[in-house]
């Protein structure tokens, strides 16, 4: 249940910090990825492209990790998915997200990871493009 | 810890058995009740598990331990022998950690028990009688606690419908079971007191976003059957579509009515399907744990092999696949195929079956 993560550097209109994840994603990992985007808002990264082009699997713990690295990248607290009852999260915010944010873009990934995203809507949060290069191209 | 006196007779194996194969290290000084120091070894007496028994089982017992060498930094003054024992069990297990380290991982441990058992609580339903129907189920928690739930209820309405909702809080650990606490009586009033499955799941969405209760998300499957006539209303939140397995031997129909998850967005714009069972007919209901079983190799149960544990039952078994029988299939295809791993997710499956009206001993019912 191995996921590694590589960060490389792309240049669109803006400059780009390509994450790419390999292996599946799921509550053994999910946190690690968020603590690595939280590291690179943290070092000034602002636009956001993950690649799950090697992205196998994708457990709903997964869903959890998308939804935090947009708060992330939106500058906004992630929630904390270990505190649950107490926390005054606002999810309602980023619900306001509604309208698909560009912080963060998707590409390649697989149907098995797709089906995951269509089925639970969370696709409607993010723009999904086939691969890298055009993805690189929209931001 | 338990804090009993003497324990004695049958329960002394089963304390010492940690203790085998602790090495000589081991050094431990004991005050009897009274305060005077009794008894004790230094790193290279005894065999830690014969000191134990004599611990456990001699003249010691019930007296107190003042300090366990080479496991920890500081007296523990207040452990009890048995619960030395005990407690060395644990720092067996876990290594040479401190004492502080031991007392607390055993603090969570209970801690996650607990959960596990409140959990099983809420999900460990008394089946509604429901004539003319069978009903099957099985749930497995997950290594960690997780947030399945299912239920079945007869709802209070005209022709008390069977109500079915199966839902997956994701992620993991004490935030997931919580929120499937309190999630589950939100689901089931929603759905006894709206008009249908997508307006009882946009109702129940409305209240997790609006009270913030938690950043998890809900996949969620609410279904309502009306039980003269067969008919089948559903709506999915995020959920593994439910299955229909036809009594007629034809093939297995996926219901693909799709809507986001409960708890991501403010509305979620749901849509319901709508579909009579007939005799015969089976529907399935089950959470990804079921498809994302992993065996050793890495390799995923997924949709094929819970079609050919389907279609298994179907063939092989003298029911032909009753709900019963389905949901045996399932349970033990995912078994064989995680080979004796414990499962990483919860694992739910929901089967209800028509009962052909020729069964006899089905007794035939009036509409309620």
């Amino acid at each position: 249940m191995a996921l590694e993560t590589a960060v490389e550097q792309a240049h669109g209109r803006v400059p780009i910090t390509v994450l790419a994840l390999d292996g599946e994603l799921d509550a053994s990992n999910f946190t690690a990825v968020v603590e690595t985007v939280r590291g690179l808002y943290d070092a000034g990264h602002r636009h956001l492209l993950l690649d799950l082009t090697n992205l196998r699997f994708m457990a709903s713990s997964g869903l959890v990790a998308l939804h935090s690295i947009v708060r992330l990248m939106h500058g906004e607290p992630p929630p904390d998915p270990e505190s649950g009852w107490g926390a005054l999260h606002s999810l309602g915010q980023d619900v306001a997200l509604g309208s698909t944010q560009a912080e963060v873009q998707l590409c390649g990934a697989q149907p098995a990871v797709e089906r995951v995203l269509v089925r639970t809507g969370l696709s409607r949060l993010f723009l999904v493009h086939p691969d890298r290069s055009s993805a690189i191209a929209a931001f | 810890m338990p804090d009993r006196d003497a324990p004695g007779g049958p329960g002394v194996d089963a304390i010492l058995a940690p203790f085998r194969g602790i090495g000589p290290t081991l050094s431990i000084v004991i005050d009897d009740a009274s305060g005077e120091r009794v008894g004790g070894t230094s790193s290279d007496d005894a065999p830690a598990d014969s000191l134990a028994r004599d611990i456990v089982a001699g003249p010691l017992a019930g007296g107190r331990v003042v300090a366990w060498g080479s496991l920890v930094d500081t007296p523990l003054a207040v452990a009890s022998v048995e619960s030395l024992a005990v407690a060395l069990g644990i720092a067996h297990t876990v290594g040479g950690a401190g004492i502080a380290d031991v007392v607390a991982a055993r603090r969570i441990e209970q801690e996650l028990a607990h959960g596990r058992r409140l959990q099983r609580g809420f999900v460990s339903l008394v089946a509604p009688d429901v004539p003319g129907y069978e009903l099957a189920s099985h749930y497995e928690a997950a290594r960690e606690v997780g947030g399945d739930f299912f239920d079945l209820f007869r709802m209070r309405r005209r022709g008390r419908p069977l109500s079915v909702v199966i839902a997956d809080v994701t992620g993991k650990g004490i935030a997931a079971a919580l929120l499937m606490a309190f999630s589950r009586p939100l689901l089931h009033a929603a759905v006894d007191n709206t008009t249908g499955p997508a307006e009882a799941l946009e109702r129940t969405n409305r209240i997790l976003v609006q009270e913030r209760h938690s950043s998890l998300f809900i996949t969620a499957l609410c279904a309502t059957l009306a039980l003269p006539s067969g008919r089948l209303r559903l709506a999915n939140a995020g959920h593994e579509p439910p299955l229909i397995i036809p009594g007629d031997g034809s093939p297995v129909l996926s219901i693909e009515v799709e809507g986001p998850i409960l708890g991501a967005f403010d509305s979620l714009g749901l849509f319901e399907a709508e579909i009579e069972l007939g005799g015969g007919d089976v529907v399935l209901f089950y959470t990804d744990g079921v498809t994302d079983a992993q065996a050793a190799s890495g390799e995923r149960f997924e949709d094929h092999r819970l079609l050919a544990a389907i279609e298994a039952a179907r063939s092989e078994l003298p029911g032909h696949g009753s709900a019963a029988e389905i949901v045996e299939s399932i349970r033990a295809a995912v078994t064989d195929f995680q080979a004796g791993v414990a499962p990483a997710d919860d694992i739910t499956i929901v089967a209800i079956g028509r009962r052909r009206p020729s069964v006899r001993g089905g007794r035939r019912q009036p509409p309620a």
